[in-house]
């Protein structure tokens, strides 16, 4: 939600902020703007609303070395260029890009409109800048230090101002890092702008300002200087690159064999291990994907571990009376989010804690606020994430999950598990033509399964929502019959998980219950289940292994149907309209 | 000085091993058969290149996207031919360039000799010209291509390595590029006719196991993993990262062993033979002259020789591979080969399977105890 980045250092900081921009807009993308500080005083302001990659922008005005930038996700004021960043105080001496959501701004508002600062926009972020411009005297540092006292809520500041020479970065509760270059300092909502310029970077905790010049950085908390160790990242360049692929999500959907294998293998530390084997029962918090990905742990972890688990949507979860900490502590919350930045899931796992539980996250971000808050945490290796739509990271989420089973339950199923990365390089190559076809044309359409592929369902219309904008639903296949039926006619198509096992026989007669209202049905179902692909419209098949197995096989399938029903329908896959990728906003 | 290397097909004469990946992207030695080519023109200075990929392109793209010296991609959507393929990297093209088949092996010193001729083409003699383009040589320019003779007279074929100049995109009319050639030709146009050193072609399944043979002396013989004190490690031997050889297990080189495998107690693997990352190989098993894939296993007290394992297959144990010779029809071709077994992806056998010369498609099941005789298609059962 946003993104921001800051430089300074002895390159031009305009091009390089832009092409900064570029890589965080899947962040948002309802406007952009860009501010630097050319060497003959002042600053220069160019901001637009659309998106960065379809909008030039005039970089001969913006000279100077030291700049920030901004990208929307809007959440006060419409997306128009006056409410684009940069915001600039009065005298347009501050310039300053924010990530997050000042809470008291109304009031902050009333109090310096009072004062006679004179407001040029409905965003809350512009109270910050008039904040700082009265306390502004030279020292930028002291002033930033002095007017994030008044704000309440959640902030990632970059700020910059004609009268001092440094940036200064400001952060509480949302994400920003410093890259660290050679006469040259970066900051940035996450990696991905960092990556081609430098791999040494520096983590904020909530609470720091720092203040940034090309020699180097001072850090503060709470009035006090800090130092704030340098780390490498080992995420690569050309994670961020598309590489000759259509889109993102394609490329990422290509890389789930690998990101399951590494995600899987990785060494679970000291802490996970111990924090998982004293569990005896586990809360899930998560949203979105990471919810599903919750649901399918439960699914497995019930069955096949005999240990208790609840799944919540995060936002819900603050709602619902405190969860009552488990005798001596015996109780885990385990926190899944991709970005390790998502605001929901963040606010419920400091819920937890306040109640004693003890804490796990499952993220992809190293360094991300999660790992801060939970107690211990399980980092997925699937590599940065730029498609809206999570593919390689819910792969991941479900590789996390099944190798903490393995913890849970003995190892015995190390060796299935070990060999899912083949059967998921099998569904790869899976053609889905026929289904899309029916799918494209539809105006709605359900997605149904029982037992684990309950989730996987689940997950299935979600990638068809969110990235081909047709209506679709995920329902327990039993479920369907309690209200939805009334919604089937011969223009909803439903995609049914038939795999063999328990669910096989009963999701045969859901089959033709549907079919005898019309509805055409597309069967995902192993290779050679002669059964079922007799009673289907459409029959996808998908190589035959294990159960556990087949979740991830189908999960994939169902991702290839809703990437090429988008495409067959020209839809913007990578950045679906409304969308951002990390919710850091609850 | 560009280079364009073409590889969108899909190889369907190398089937069953074609089904996950096109042809260039099949491992010899354990790299993929474009890699060797990129490297013959790093060699020569020649860093801008571009790709043309098709079939199964995300598979090459994924490994191209990690290549040290990046690459421009082209994607043909649809395998019309060679000369269309070249079309589609027509809009990449500012001048004078190589064209290079991104699945045959050719050396570094070859491509020395023709980038600085305007119009040429690197010949190698042939003993069974018939399956490629029969190249007739006159006063050491091409007179005439003909592509896959039933009958040839001469033994000098194309080894579709060509350096042109723009001009050649003027003859494309049809989709194949001898077609071009010839009209080029036709037209006035000289391409001269160049002796290439060293080059390889793998047509049939089977031939894997010679390219895989020379390609393997060239392999640097680093040590990574873990290696048994009673472990016998002899010759030209390469081992990844995270693989661990079992104590008294014998490895003669030019061996090549991929990055976590495990070769378990009293294994022997003698050379010529290339060993995947991820594999397993169970106790007292004995390996010669064979490719295993990624990700396969083989079980104990088996006898692997003259092979090719795709990814993913699992042998039971006391598998064995009985080397014969047999026919084999190949789109319409009838053809002598002597090998022991080609397995395709993911094939699983009960303890006690023989494969007798035999070729077998993808996700294959053999029950216990069978003799498995020559050609079983895909997804087939064998009980």
């Amino acid at each position: 939600m946003c993104g921001i980045i800051g430089y300074t250092g002895r390159r031009s900081a305009a091009g390089l902020i832009i092409g900064g921009l570029r890589r965080l807009e899947y962040r948002g993308y309802d406007s952009f703007g860009v501010a630097t500080k050319p060497d003959d005083g002042g600053i220069a302001v160019f901001k637009k609303s659309g998106r960065i990659s379809e909008n030039e922008c005039a970089l001969d005005d913006l000279s100077g070395h030291h700049g920030i930038g901004h990208t929307r996700w809007a959440t006060h004021g419409i997306p128009d260029d006056r409410n684009a960043h940069p915001h600039m105080d009065c005298r347009d001496e501050i310039a300053i890009v924010h990530n997050g959501i000042i809470e008291n701004f109304a009031h902050l508002k009333k109090d310096l409109e009072g004062r006679g600062h004179t407001f040029r926009s409905d965003t809350d972020t512009e109270v910050v800048a008039h904040l700082i411009e009265e306390h502004f005297s030279g020292d930028l540092f002291e002033a930033v230090r002095m007017a994030v006292k008044d704000l309440e809520g959640t902030y990632a500041l970059l700020v910059i101002a004609g009268g001092d020479g440094r940036l200064i970065a400001a952060r509480n509760s949302s994400p920003l890092v410093l890259g660290v270059g050679d006469g040259e300092m970066f900051a940035a909502s996450d990696l991905a702008p960092l990556l081609e310029h430098t791999e040494r970077v520096i983590f904020l905790e909530d609470g720091d300002i720092a203040a940034l010049s090309p020699g180097g950085v001072e850090i503060c908390h709470a009035g006090k200087a800090v130092t704030r160790g340098v780390e490498r990242v080992a995420w690569r360049l050309d994670d961020v690159h598309l590489g000759g692929f259509a889109h993102y999500m394609l490329k990422e959907i290509f890389e789930q064999p690998q990101v399951f294998f590494e995600t899987f293998r990785a060494p679970v530390s000291d802490a996970v291990a111990h924090a998982v084997s004293r569990a005896d029962n586990i809360s899930v918090v998560a949203c979105g994907s990471s919810y599903h990905a919750g649901l399918t742990f439960a699914y497995l972890a019930e069955s096949l571990c005999g240990l208790p688990v609840r799944v919540w949507q995060a936002s819900e979860y603050r709602y619902y009376p405190p969860p009552l900490p488990g005798s001596a502590g015996a109780g885990l919350v385990v926190a899944v989010t991709q970005s390790g930045e998502t605001a929901d899931t963040l606010a419920a796992l400091k819920q937890a804690k306040a109640h004693n539980l003890r804490t796990l996250a499952i993220t992809n971000v190293p360094g991300s606020s999660v790992t801060r808050i939970a107690d211990s945490t399980y980092l997925m290796r699937a590599g940065p994430e730029i498609s809206v739509a999570a593919t390689k990271s819910f792969i991941a989420q479900l590789a996390a999950c099944m190798r903490i089973l393995t913890r849970l339950c003995g190892n015995s199923f190390d060796e299935v598990i070990s060999r899912a990365h083949i059967a998921i390089g099998e569904a790869l190559l899976t053609d889905v033509s026929d289904a899309v076809a029916i799918c494209a044309s539809a105006a709605s359409v359900f997605f149904v399964g029982r037992g684990p592929f309950y989730p996987a369902a689940l997950e299935g219309a979600l990638k068809m929502k969110e990235i081909t904008y047709i209506h679709a639903e995920g329902y327990a296949a039993g479920e369907l019959k309690h209200g939805p039926f009334a919604l089937l006619t011969p223009d909803t198509p439903a995609i049914a998980l038939c795999m063999p096992g328990a669910t096989h026989g009963v999701m045969l007669s859901n089959i033709k219950e549907m079919k005898a209202r019309g509805a055409p049905v597309i069967g995902v179902g192993v290779k050679g289940d002669a059964e079922l692909a007799e009673v289907v419209d459409v029959f996808i098949p998908v190589p035959e292994t294990e159960e556990v197995l087949q979740v991830l096989t189908a999960t994939v399938v169902l991702q290839l149907l809703a990437y090429h029903t988008a495409l067959a329908l020209d839809r913007d896959i990578d950045k679906p309209r409304n969308l951002a990728k990390s919710v850091t906003v609850e | 000085m560009q280079a364009v290397i073409l590889a969108a097909g899909e190889g369907t004469r190398l089937r069953p091993l074609t089904r996950s990946r096109p042809k260039a992207m099949i491992p010899v030695a354990n790299r993929p058969v474009i890699e060797y080519v990129i490297k013959a023109l790093n060699s020569n200075g020649i860093r801008d290149i571009v790709v043309v990929a098709g079939y199964r392109k995300e598979h090459m793209l994924r490994y191209l996207n990690h290549l040290e010296v990046p690459v421009t991609v082209v994607v043909q959507e649809k395998q019309l031919g060679t000369a269309h393929a070249l079309k589609c990297a027509e809009p990449e093209i500012d001048g004078d360039f190589l064209l290079l088949p991104g699945d045959n092996y050719i050396d570094g010193a070859s491509i020395a000799r023709i980038k600085d001729e305007c119009n040429a083409v690197l010949v190698k003699e042939h003993p069974n010209p018939s399956n490629f383009g029969v190249a007739v040589i006159q006063d050491g320019y091409l007179s005439s291509i003909t592509e896959k003779p039933e009958d040839a007279d001469v033994f000098t074929v194309s080894t579709g390595i060509y350096s042109f100049t723009k001009e050649i995109f003027g003859y494309i009319d049809s989709c194949d590029l001898p077609d071009a050639v010839s009209a080029m030709i036709r037209d006035g146009g000289k391409i001269k006719a160049v002796d290439a050193l060293d080059w390889q072609d793998a047509i049939y399944p089977w031939d894997l196991l010679k390219l895989n043979r020379r390609l393997l002396e060239q392999i640097p013989a680093t040590r990574g993993g873990s290696i048994s004190r009673s472990a016998t490690v002899v010759g030209e031997v390469h081992i990844g990262s995270g693989t661990v050889i079992g104590p008294h297990t014998t490895i003669y080189g030019p061996v090549c062993i991929g990055d976590d495998c495990e070769i378990a107690p009293h294994s022997v693997i003698m050379p010529g033979t290339s060993i995947g990352s991820r594999v397993s190989i169970e106790p007292f098993t004995y390996v010669k002259n064979s490719i295993i894939m990624d990700d396969s296993g083989i079980g104990s007290h088996s006898r692997i020789t003259d092979t090719v394992m795709a990814e993913g297959c699992v042998l039971g144990d006391h598998t064995t591979t009985a080397v014969g010779e047999d026919l084999f029809e190949i789109e319409g071709r009838v053809l002598k080969a002597g090998f022991g077994a080609i397995l395709g992806d993911r094939v699983t056998s009960a303890p006690f399977t023989v494969f007798k010369n035999c070729l077998v498609g993808n996700n294959v099941t053999v029950g216990s105890g069978r003799v498995v005789p020559h050609m079983v298609g895909d997804d087939a059962v064998v009980i």
